[in-house]
């Protein structure tokens, strides 16, 4: 019996993970987070505060054989600055910890954001997974940063342990509900006047598979994740049939704290994305983790605005 | 209904041969127009159907007639010979000419966006695919997609921008943009600047090369744009040629993405890497700021080549190396001046720049200056795939450098004054 550990599971892909793995014969997941999940399962769920000594006995006693960490997603519209860098950086370091204690964990899925590498006017065009990091994200990208440390310490440390590190592109569909899908399904998109940042996307559905095929064919290292392609934000705007609404620097600043009051909050790595973008180099994903995106970025926005349903394509 | 519907008359390649009236009558006047045009009709925008008719009756008549004689159709460019002009026109011509045989204009492409926009464009010459959608060539070597350049292909392009039917490259280079801006630039190249291109065999066919340029301008980087054109222009394989810009391109509004649709870059090893090691052309300016800042007084004296940085981009990369001599960019706008106070204003603006010097111009217009851009033999790296010590790059970035300077004395020694 493989015992799966998946923290984040009030995700919706974290939640959407865990149905496909009940699915899988001889495989029991265990669910962790601090929030209610949004998807329904029927594994066992505890509501846990992952930065807390607690969680790491919990992890200690259930003697997991694979770990998947996906609670790193940026929160701290939902508890705060303080309270979310504690939870992604403490939580990494307790379940690490844990992790490196723990001598049945032989591989660590981690759910990273391309948020960790900045976007600026220096960073360069295409990022590798060597690029030099742009310091421009905020306290999420350092605290991502962190996160990742953690991760490349413990496997060097105990070597029972294997990791995987996917630093996904923005995660854009139908369904999905986070701050950047929410943002480009607005029906007037506010964006800052003059600039048009290219953008990688990955759909929903490989957002799925892609953590699927990483539990099932572990391939240790860091790998950019995004769909083949890439667009400007003009070009995804116009996809989707939306106005774009462009506007200066402070109004667009404006704009975007107008609409935290209405449930979008865009947060501030994503609004540096937003004027600089970001194009990830994406060879390591199908050269050596093998795995290739069923949309392309310019299928998954189609796909995204309900122009063109999914099924049409595969 | 026209008899030659299949684009014979339209593309212009069967303007030459005389029509019927009957033939021209039943055409239209858009048609007619465009038939028109081929054969050099002077006057022909201001003309009805009726009118139309008539002339091109008698122009058909009267085979002599050569596309030249029609000059007085010209807009007059002060500073700019009506010889020049005539000049120019003979050369885009050509251009037009080399340009069309890389198209089919009898296949048409048949690739279909998801939703369900067809494509429409003429294929490229034993291809099965239109230049948009033939795959990644169309990165490095540039095609006009409808195998023409021209205001009336525009309404084409526009369709293909709008609805996104092709990729971008990850850079950003954008090809339906970059043919745009290829045909308004043309306008700088052929008629105004006059640029003459010496050595273009120098510049590789296939695979990457790196283009090191002396830099110039003081106001907008034209030559840049004019080295940009002279490979796509005379070069047998019309490449692109992958231009690095500074920091401040990416910070500036519009500029940040203006500048990397129309095909250049990122003056980063990272981006320089990527392009060469996909078998690009990169151009560089390595005097930087300093030589695009240069005041008149120093006018063609080269500065140095940075850090010599370029040559360990080469030597790791395997690429060669073709020193280019611009003549032409540093006068464009002569400097009189160079302001540090002017300088302060532009940090206080983008406190992240560097900018030190500013130079003062006082022409708002670009001084009508005959380029000449000569490609000179390229340098091949001499250990591949190594790192070279610091002090041999120096050695072999002023090597370049000096090459380029010789050349330039050469041209300044050789030519009357910079107008003519």
């Amino acid at each position: 019996m493989r015992r799966i550990l998946v923290t984040g599971a009030a995700t919706r892909t974290g939640g959407r993970i865990i149905q496909h793995l009940e699915r899988i014969p001889d495989t029991e997941v265990f669910a962790v987070d601090d929030l209610d999940p949004v998807e329904r399962f029927s594994s066992h769920f505890e509501r846990l505060d992952i930065d807390q000594l607690s969680f790491a006995r919990y992890l200690l006693d259930l003697k997991p054989h694979t770990v998947v960490h996906l609670q790193t997603v940026d929160r701290s519209a939902l508890h705060g600055a303080n309270r979310a860098h504690e939870e992604t950086t403490v939580g990494a370091q307790a379940l690490f910890g844990a992790i490196g204690r723990c001598t049945t964990v032989r591989h660590v899925v981690v759910k990273s954001d391309g948020a960790v590498y900045g976007a600026g006017p220096r960073s360069p065009s295409v990022v590798t997974v060597e690029s030099k990091l742009e310091r421009s994200g905020g306290r999420y990208q350092r605290d991502l940063e962190q996160m990742e440390m953690f991760v490349r310490e413990t496997a060097e440390r105990h070597a029972h342990v294997d990791y995987t590190i996917l630093r996904l592109a923005p995660i854009f569909g139908p369904t999905i509900r986070n701050p950047i899908s929410a943002y480009l399904t607005l029906p007037g998109v506010p964006t800052l006047l003059g600039f048009d940042p290219r953008l990688q996307l990955i759909s929903e559905r490989d957002a799925l598979s892609v953590f699927l095929h990483a539990i099932d064919h572990p391939a240790p290292g860091t790998f950019n994740i995004a769909g083949r392609g890439q667009l400007y934000l003009s070009r995804i705007l116009r996809l989707g049939r939306r106005v774009p609404q462009p506007l200066p620097k402070r109004a667009f600043h404006a704009a975007l704290r107008g609409l935290a009051g209405t449930g979008i909050a865009v947060p501030k790595h994503t609004v540096s994305l937003l004027k600089h973008g970001r194009v990830m180099d994406t060879t390591g994903m199908t050269s050596i983790l093998g795995f290739l995106p069923e949309f392309t970025c310019r299928q998954t926005t189609m796909v995204a605005y309900e122009r063109v349903p999914a099924e049409r394509l595969l | 209904m026209p008899p030659d519907n299949d684009g014979g008359v339209r593309a212009g390649t069967g303007g030459a041969t005389a029509l019927t009236r009957e033939t021209l009558t039943a055409m239209t006047k858009a048609e007619l127009l465009n038939y028109a045009r081929a054969v050099g009709l002077p006057g022909r925008s201001k003309m009805s159907k009726a009118q139309l008719i008539d002339a091109l009756t008698i122009e058909a008549a009267n085979e002599t007639t050569l596309p030249d004689e029609s000059a007085d159709a010209m807009l007059p460019i002060p500073g700019i010979s009506r010889e020049d002009r005539l000049e120019a026109r003979v050369r885009r011509a050509g251009l037009y000419d080399r340009l069309s045989r890389f198209v089919d204009q009898n296949r048409r492409c048949g690739w279909r966006t998801i939703e369900g926009h067809g494509c429409g464009l003429p294929n490229l010459s034993g291809s099965d695919a239109c230049v948009l959608h033939s795959g990644r060539d169309h990165y490095d070597v540039a095609v006009p997609a409808t195998g023409r350049l021209g205001f009336d292909t525009w309404p084409t392009l526009f369709r293909h921008l709008h609805l996104a039917t092709y990729d971008v490259d990850p850079i950003g280079l954008d090809p339906v943009i970059h043919e745009m801006a290829w045909h308004v630039m043309n306008g700088f190249y052929f008629d105004y600047f006059r640029v003459d291109v010496e050595g273009i065999e120098h510049v590789p066919i296939d695979g990457p090369a790196m283009l090191v340029a002396n830099h110039g301008g003081a106001a907008l980087p034209y030559d840049a744009a004019m080295l940009s054109l002279a490979v796509l222009n005379t070069s047998a394989r019309p490449r692109r040629v992958r231009v690095s810009a500074t920091e401040i391109f990416n910070m500036l509004p519009w500029v940040s993405h203006m500048y990397r649709k129309v095909g250049a870059v990122y003056a980063s090893r990272d981006d320089a890497r990527h392009i060469l090691e996909h078998g690009g052309l990169l151009g560089v300016f390595p005097e930087g700021e300093s030589g695009f800042m240069k005041p008149v007084w120093q006018a063609y004296h080269v500065q140095r080549f940075g850090r010599g940085g370029f040559v360990h981009l080469a030597e790791a990369t395997g690429a060669p190396i073709v020193p280019v001599a611009i003549l032409g960019a540093e006068e464009v706008h002569p400097a009189v001046a160079v302001s540090k106070r002017l300088a302060q204003l532009i940090r206080m603006v983008f406190p992240q720049q560097r900018v030190e010097e500013v130079a003062v111009f006082l022409n708002p217009i670009p001084l009508p200056v005959r380029w000449h851009i000569r490609f000179l033999p390229p340098v091949m790296p001499q250990h591949p795939n190594t790192e070279p010590d610091p002090l041999s790059m120096l050695e072999r970035s002023e090597e370049i450098r000096r090459s380029v300077q010789n050349a330039l004395d050469a041209q300044l020694a050789a030519r009357g004054t910079a107008f003519s």
